[in-house]
């Protein structure tokens, strides 16, 4: 009975295949456009989290016991020692990549005045383990390690009207508490992602960072990235214990989401996206149910005309349901498929809103990464399927109610 | 004609579930576009209202020799007469404050915080008769009470006073340079605790009365700044033209600058979430327009029998056509009025109460500033774009289906299932 | 002969009250002149305490008047940083730096190497009397030497402390005490001496604390270990070219 069922259901949906298409192409789009925000959502997060994860804190931080604790005081001699805790983090299995850095504020004399800085003395050999520099670096190169060269944010280089091969002098409070001042020579110009960090930063190379701040051979923090299928939290704790056994002293380790600052950003992002996803399915449920219900008031007639002809009540409801499925469950693997075919492309290709930003004379680009992710996309094909379904249930349990005379009356 | 609009009206009132159905659909993908149109622009609208209501004003006059130095924040590159220059703006009907803004060490003795300690801060001086004019502090108090002028008091930002661990009452001491590099102390009980939505103004801000300030600074009745408030408008440049012209005629070197160049770096990071605001609205519209057109195409092809028949009764096509037209754009004006009814109605809880987000963001710096409630905003081209495309959607979808049909002969149309 | 006796003794009786007799005006010039010499010399450390601990730094300093002044520091974290002060200006000259920076307006403000001393402090005018008023307070003994207390209030609001209280030497004038306060009386900085000595039959303070008073565990000892006064010297020294060297 069943089996014979099916076949009448599959039978009308062919017959009819104008009809089901039209309903079927609404749960489509409703299921693609679903797939495509969340896609977006999730790039935007991700976007969010890679820039957090490579310009501030890694997937782990180690930084200074009481780094945190004085950190508006700007404790610049509050250190890690690099030579003795690299071994210790190399020997860790669930290391990916371990990135040196000494974030220094700074100021550089320019004419007579000093413009407040964001200096970062990095290794930027070792950071191409976690940042593509090739694509940071608009103009000219990388700085040389061992040369004092700088790479400025091309905002701070327009604000400052400094151009490759300027020299510039930098003044900073060194880590022996004094002052120091080094002349730097512009040898390239950096677009950061985040535009913020495009007015503030400049980028040096680790050795003469450390020897400009009096910091010997020690760092203000290393950024540790971790391979997946470790947890991170659990990990900093382990990390902490590791580098106290060997050397002895107490470092702060943190992983990404605990330095928070930032982090809470993306959470309300996330909220607010998630908050329009809840409209998306709102929405597609309702032109999925307006569409349903369509398709049974259209086919009253013949409800009753399969009732005057012996059919049951709880069978026709049965056929309309699975009718409905059918449709649904097509509709949406379809609709699903194409979201998740452009989805891919784009999280390849990118969503350019650089013309968005053409205000102002330097290109930052600012180009999104729509994400696929294989859950969200099945978690969309079974929501859309099951609203459908539902949706079919409620006209065609009515279907099943009515007289065979009056259905066979309704136009 | 007549008759044409009136069979089409009596097709509306016969098909009454056929209506509502496709009136509904329309009615939905209206209500969600006008809403999620108002959730993105008030989340933005909302993050510029909090940096002018709570930072940087509509519009703020400067001497220019601050604008250059302004890092520095320089007292002797001031306003000299402050109240003389709100006076003459008032006169051509603009709303002006005057504050003065000066870093300090902040020195807790351990008698009020348990531990001595010192951090270095900023302190906005303000008029607590006129600052209310302009800002919306005073709406934000959530402990203690206001300033008043001439009191040795702070106010204090709520979540820099949890940092510190300051509660109303406690005292606390500034040191400083006054105008001219003197150094001066003073103490100042806190009075009062705001919880300002700007997150950025939460987390550090630090009030006093700007008479006291003045009498410690020696500014001799001088300001920093005069902060203005000017209307809600499109022609905020004609404002600053008009407002530069007053100002020029005091012998002061001042200039007046928009909130935009006040806050430059942030509106830059705007501009790019723009764009993905500007894709999500897309999807909206699409599935919005998908489901419009379906119902409504649904809607036609299930009528071409009647369309045979009323063909085979004579009427001509273009009548037949003209009232399925009228048809679907009565049920399109239907579906845009509910739409843009329910739309509003949800918008005006948007609006007026938000989404609640709770505590979830403390320190944060960047992107958009929104406090814990999400308002939305009115945007009234939206609307007028969404009725607009509802309505006219409608009648667009019905004139294909029903030009083929009419195309069909009259058997064809008859036997049409 | 009788006569000339009661003299003496009248001239002895005297001697205190001719000493407290000598005018504000003159106390303050002299202490003016105790602080400077026509060229000098020094070696010397700074040992500064704040809430992160303590480090040391060492010197050579040059000066010749009121007005200019160089010193050279000697530490590692330090070697080869010079402080040069002309009449109200000062540069700085770091070896890694390509050019000198110049200090004005609030960067003075800023501490000497982390140290309880800016330098603003640096560079007070030695004509005090052109900027403050100054009046006697009294006398008192301080580490078994009489003092005159003084105190001077600011003529203008651009010297950084209006209120300075200071105990002068009755016989050498030399500062042996200071506290700056604000305008108010707030106690901002003290500066005390806690040893001195000779040099060419002058006595000069070899040890001098000075504390932030505002901040908690905060201290600079600055320590002369040689001196020299009135070396010859060549004039050059004090010149922006000569700094670059």
């Amino acid at each position: 009975m069943k089996m014979k069922l099916t076949r009448v259901a599959f039978r009308n949906l062919s017959r009819n295949l104008r009809r089901s298409i039209l309903s079927g192409s609404a749960i489509a789009v409703s299921a693609l456009s679903i797939v495509m925000l969340f896609g977006l959502i999730m790039g935007m997060r991700d976007d969010m989290a890679q820039n957090l994860k490579m310009f501030y804190s890694g997937e782990i931080s180690i930084r200074h016991a009481q780094y945190e604790e004085f950190e508006r005081y700007n404790p610049i001699h509050l250190t890690v020692d690099w030579k003795a805790v690299e071994p210790v983090l190399q020997q860790n299995p669930a290391l990916e990549a371990i990135v040196p850095r000494i974030n220094f504020p700074a100021s550089l004399y320019i004419n007579g005045g000093n413009h407040p800085v964001l200096g970062v003395g990095a290794d930027f050999e070792r950071e191409k383990s976690l940042i593509d520099l090739t694509a940071i670096v608009r103009q000219g190169r990388i700085p040389s390690l061992g040369a004092n060269e700088m790479l400025i944010g091309a905002t701070l280089a327009r604000d400052l009207n400094l151009k490759l091969g300027d020299s510039v002098t930098m003044l900073s409070t060194t880590a022996a508490r004094g002052s120091n001042a080094i002349t730097w020579k512009v040898v390239g110009l950096a677009v950061f992602p985040l535009s913020a960090l495009n007015a503030k930063y400049v980028w040096v190379p680790i050795d003469r960072a450390q020897y400009f701040l009096r910091m010997g051979t020690d760092v203000q923090d290393i950024l540790m990235m971790v391979k997946s299928g470790y947890d991170e939290k659990a990990l900093a704790v382990e990390i902490q214990a590791e580098i106290q056994q060997a050397t002895g002293t107490l470092t702060d380790v943190q992983t990404w989401k605990q330095l928070n600052d930032f982090y809470s950003l993306l959470e309300v992002a996330q909220y607010l996206y998630y908050l329009i996803g809840i409209f998306f399915f709102l929405l597609g449920s309702t032109v999925i149910i307006n569409t349903t219900m369509m398709v049974i008031y259209e086919r009253m007639r013949e409800i009753g005309t399969l009732s005057a002809l012996g059919m049951q009540g709880s069978e026709l409801t049965r056929l309309f349901f699975l009718e409905g499925a059918i449709v649904s469950a097509i509709g949406a693997a379809v609709g699903v498929a194409c979201g998740m075919l452009i989805t891919w492309y784009l999280s390849k290709a990118g969503l350019d809103f650089t013309d968005a930003m053409s205000g102002i004379d330097i290109e930052i680009s600012s180009v999104l990464y729509p994400k696929l992710n294989l859950w969200t996309a099945l978690f969309v094909y079974v929501y859309a399927v099951v609203v459908s379904s539902t949706a079919t249930l409620i006209p065609s349990r009515r279907a099943a109610r009515i007289e065979p005379v009056e259905a066979l009356r309704y136009i | 004609m007549k008759f044409i609009v009136e069979l089409a009206l009596k097709n509306l009132a016969r098909y009454k579930r056929r209506t509502i159905i496709t009136a509904i659909a329309i009615a939905v993908g209206l209500m969600m576009y006008i809403i999620v149109d108002s959730m993105l622009i008030g989340a933005e609208y909302e993050s510029m209202r909090n940096l002018r209501w709570y930072e940087t004003s509509s519009a703020r006059i400067l001497d220019s020799g601050y604008w250059e130095n302004r890092m520095q924040l320089p007292l002797d590159k001031n306003i000299a007469q402050p109240y003389r220059i709100i006076e003459e703006l008032r006169d051509e009907g603009f709303v002006g404050t005057p504050r003065t803004t000066f870093s300090a060490d902040m020195i807790l003795s351990s008698e009020d915080f348990g531990e001595e300690g010192n951090l270095p801060v900023l302190i906005t001086a303000i008029d607590p008769r006129t600052d209310n004019d302009v800002f919306r502090f005073e709406d934000t108090l959530i402990e203690g009470r206001f300033l008043r002028p001439g009191e040795d008091a702070v106010v204090l930002g709520s979540w820099f006073a949890e940092d510190l661990g300051a509660k109303v009452g406690y005292w606390v001491t500034l040191v400083t340079r006054g105008n001219g590099g003197f150094y001066e102390a003073m103490d100042l009980q806190v009075v009062g605790i705001v919880n300002c939505p700007n997150p950025n103004v939460n987390r550090t801000l630090v009030m006093m009365p700007i008479d006291t300030a003045g009498d410690y600074l020696a500014m001799d009745g001088a300001a920093t700044e005069i902060n203005i408030l000017l209307p809600d408008s499109k022609d905020a440049n004609g404002y600053l033209v008009e407002i530069q012209s007053i100002i020029d005629q005091s012998d002061d070197n001042l200039a007046v600058y928009s909130w935009e160049a006040l806050a430059k770096d942030y509106l830059a990071i705007a501009e790019a979430k723009r764009g993905g605001t500007g894709v999500i609205l897309f999807l909206v519209f699409i599935i919005a327009a998908v489901g419009i057109s379906n119902t409504m195409l649904m809607a036609i092809y299930e009528r071409i029998r009647e369309l045979g028949m009323m063909r085979a009764l004579g009427m001509t096509d273009s009548a037949i056509h003209m009232a399925f037209i009228i048809e679907a754009g009565g049920i399109g004006l239907i579906g845009s009025i509910f739409g843009v009814i329910f739309g509003a109605f949800g918008n005006f809880f948007l609006v007026n109460y938000g989404i609640n987000f709770g505590m979830i963001m403390r320190d944060m710096d960047m992107g958009y500033r929104i406090q814990s409630v999400l308002k939305g905003a009115w945007n009234p081209s939206a609307i007028i774009i969404a009725f607009l495309a509802g309505f006219i959607l409608s009648m667009l979808v019905a004139w294909i289906p029903t030009r083929r049909a009419l195309k069909m002969d009259i058997p064809a149309c008859l036997r049409h299932q | 002969m009788k006569r000339i006796f009661l003299i003496i003794i009248i001239l002895i009786a005297l001697i205190p009250f001719a000493l407290s007799a000598i005018t504000v005006e003159e106390i303050i010039n002299r202490m003016d002149a105790a602080e400077t010499f026509s060229t000098s010399f020094s070696r010397g450390e700074i040992l500064s305490t704040d809430r992160f601990g303590q480090k040391t730094s060492t010197f050579n300093a040059w000066a010749r008047g009121a007005d200019e002044s160089l010193i050279e520091f000697t530490s590692v974290a330090e070697r080869g940083q010079k402080v040069l002060r002309t009449k109200g200006e000062i540069y700085l000259f770091y070896p890694d730096a390509q050019e000198l920076i110049r200090l004005q307006g609030a960067a003075l403000r800023q501490s000497l190497l982390g140290s309880d001393i800016s330098y603003e402090d640096m560079t007070g005018e030695k004509n005090t009397l052109a900027q403050y008023t100054a009046t006697i307070e009294g006398q008192e003994s301080i580490g078994g030497r009489f003092c005159h207390i003084i105190t001077m209030v600011a003529k203008s609001r651009t010297v950084a402390y209006p209120v300075q209280k200071i105990w002068v030497d009755m016989e050498t004038f030399m500062v042996w005490k200071a506290q700056y306060s604000t305008q108010n009386g707030r106690l901002l900085k003290e500066m005390e001496v806690l040893g001195t000595m000779e040099v060419d039959g002058r006595i000069l303070p070899s040890r001098t604390a000075v504390s932030d008073k505002l901040k908690k565990d905060s201290k600079t000892i600055m320590v002369l270990t040689e001196m020299q006064i009135d070396p010859p010297l060549d004039p050059s020294i004090f010149s922006l070219q000569n700094l670059t060297w």
